[in-house]
């Protein structure tokens, strides 16, 4: 019954992605898309695959929570972390999105 | 309390001829009193209760992280909040300057690190656009060179 349950959530899930109206425009992949597909391959629990969609979803969850917490908590080298990791989102979705662009994969 | 309570008749009159005699124990407490009196200042806008957390940090720090993901999604939305980081960040490292002892060293830090965020996402949202906006002129001018190139790409 749950992993029905569960699949059933996620099949809704999957019917209702905000799509990207840049691509619906122009067939082109814009640098977030993938973004959605990624979280929902996390939330099924699935790495590889959350990282194959979009490999910058995994860090930027872990730097929301670090950032929640650190506005909570107030640690001492908090917010060099969170500019160094958000710096490092930023490189990750530039490679990523270069990458896509050098190997033609920008359109599914 | 009991002598305050005698004097006030006398009052009236010694106001003149105190004006000397006031004048002297202002003069020589200070040797005393700097002890009591310097340290509230100090003690109210420089060490501990006093201080204040910078009022736009943590917005700046929030918005300047939400925004790599709304560039994401439409590009334009990751600007604005990148923007708005952005300035509330520097606005707010430009406050902590002129009056450091009146707010928090940790707010600063915050405020600083949501104007880098910001200035990191607005920069990620300006190559997506100007990226956009190749292509769609692309598109517009070349359509044929743009079939190709999408074809090619498949």
């Amino acid at each position: 019954m749950l992993t029905q349950q569960k699949s059933s959530v996620f099949d809704w899930l999957n019917r209702h992605f905000l799509s990207c109206p840049f691509k619906a425009h122009f067939g082109i992949d814009c640098p977030g898309c993938g973004l959605q597909r990624s979280v929902l391959a996390l939330l099924k629990g699935n790495l590889p695959e959350s990282f194959r969609f979009y490999p910058a979803t995994i860090p930027l969850i872990i730097l929301i929570i670090f950032t929640v917490i650190h506005l909570k908590v107030d640690f001492k080298f908090g917010a060099q972390v969170i500019k160094l990791v958000f710096t490092g989102i930023a490189v990750i979705i530039l490679i990523n999105y270069i990458y896509k662009i050098y190997n033609h994969l920008l359109i599914n | 309390m009991s002598d305050e309570q005698g004097t006030p008749q006398e009052n009236p009159i010694e106001p003149i001829k105190n004006d000397i005699p006031a004048v002297e124990p202002l003069q020589t407490p200070p040797v005393t009193p700097p002890p009591f009196q310097q340290p509230p200042p100090f003690g109210q806008f420089g060490n501990g209760m006093g201080q204040q957390n910078l009022p736009n940090a943590t917005a700046a720090l929030v918005l300047g992280i939400i925004a790599i993901p709304a560039c994401c999604f439409y590009g334009i939305f990751g600007l604005i909040f990148g923007i708005i980081a952005w300035v509330l960040g520097a606005g707010d490292v430009n406050k902590y300057k002129l009056n450091p002892a009146f707010y928090t060293e940790s707010s600063y830090k915050n405020a600083k690190a949501g104007k880098i965020c910001g200035m990191v996402a607005t920069i990620l949202s300006i190559l997506t656009i100007v990226f956009f906006v190749l292509v769609i002129v692309g598109a517009i001018t070349n359509p044929e060179m743009y079939d190709n190139f999408l074809k090619g790409m498949k």
